[in-house]
């Protein structure tokens, strides 16, 4: 099992690097927000890991359910336990192409990320704008977008639909550092 | 009818302002060294979500590495695996405390565990010795 991990994650990091090239982070945040007629609701997460290969300007995003932090311990247990399901669905994802990759430079450009985010174990298609940075030692990512509850099958039950907004906002930033090992 | 009424919104109040988790008061659900607990992610992802998540970890092991980022301390604490490691978010009052920490040095955290992605991750941290 642990051999099948080596050659896996090997074959991973050769597919998606020529060494340099790989630029990685494992503290990025992404935070969403809900703002409903009763609360607003936020939740933080600071432990999203996301890689970007500079050569083909491939981006892959993982992120762990349970690190998103709330402010009442309630909401966070609902979070995980009814609408999450975070047992059964322990991680979303994205996988894309950052569009027009090779223009991005050290100023601030705006460019298009298109790929399929995975939530709830249900993938859809998205294109977003985010803004970059990049430097020799770093490409800085941040921006938002919004995401409709619908769209991944989430159920919220009409007794607190007050509660929760249908359309949540979402926002990130990534600062990746090259990856050397 | 109406003290009944009362008792309910009390409770329900309480409820939803009910506190977090208190790491630093709680004992721990589960000691275990870094290694152990990245070897257990590493060959059963999901039997080890179901033993580790939400739990309260404390974790040994020797610090690889110590870094502030957002004003948060971050820990990574060394394995045997060549990518993996434990990554240790610390807690607010831990990253006050984290100043006389060195790379290289034995440390015992302890925090909430919430999944596996090259990392452990543990989220909350305190520093429970050195």
């Amino acid at each position: 099992m642990k051999l099948i991990f080596t050659i896996f994650f090997s074959f991973l990091f050769i597919g998606i690097s020529n060494c340099q090239d790989r630029f990685l982070t494992k503290n990025g945040a992404i935070s969403f927000y809900s703002k409903a007629a009763m609360e607003d609701i936020t939740a933080d997460n600071n432990q999203v890991l996301s890689i970007i290969d500079a050569t083909s300007g491939k981006m892959a995003i993982s992120i762990l359910m349970k690190s998103f932090l709330f402010k009442k311990a309630l909401m966070q247990e609902h979070f995980n336990e009814n609408y999450a399901e975070s047992d059964k669905f322990p991680k979303a994802t994205f996988k894309g192409d950052i569009l027009n990759f090779d223009a991005i430079g050290e100023t601030l450009t705006t460019a298009k990320v298109k790929g399929i985010l995975t939530i709830h174990g249900i993938s859809k298609e998205i294109i977003i704008d985010a803004n970059f940075t990049r430097t020799k030692d770093a490409i800085v990512v941040d921006g938002g977008f919004i995401i409709e509850v619908d769209d991944f099958n989430i159920n919220i039950p009409a007794v607190v639909a007050k509660n929760i907004a249908k359309k949540i906002k979402v926002s990130f930033n990534f600062n990746h550092k090259p990856f050397n090992k | 009818m109406l003290v009944l009424g009362s008792i309910c919104a009390f409770f329900a109040y309480k409820m939803y302002h009910k506190p977090h988790v208190n790491v630093a008061a709680s004992k721990s659900d589960i000691s275990l060294s870094a290694d152990k607990i990245l070897t257990d992610f590493t060959s059963d992802e999901n039997a080890a979500n179901a033993v580790y998540l939400e739990k309260i970890i404390e974790v040994n092991g020797i610090i690889s590495d110590v870094k502030i980022e957002n004003e948060k301390g971050i820990i990574t604490l060394k394995t045997n695996d060549d990518f993996g490691s434990v990554l240790c978010h610390l807690s607010e009052n831990a990253t006050k405390e984290m100043n006389t920490l060195k790379t290289g040095q034995s440390i015992r955290l302890k925090g909430i565990c919430t999944g596996f992605l090259m990392d452990v991750i543990l989220v909350k941290c305190e520093i429970s010795n050195q």
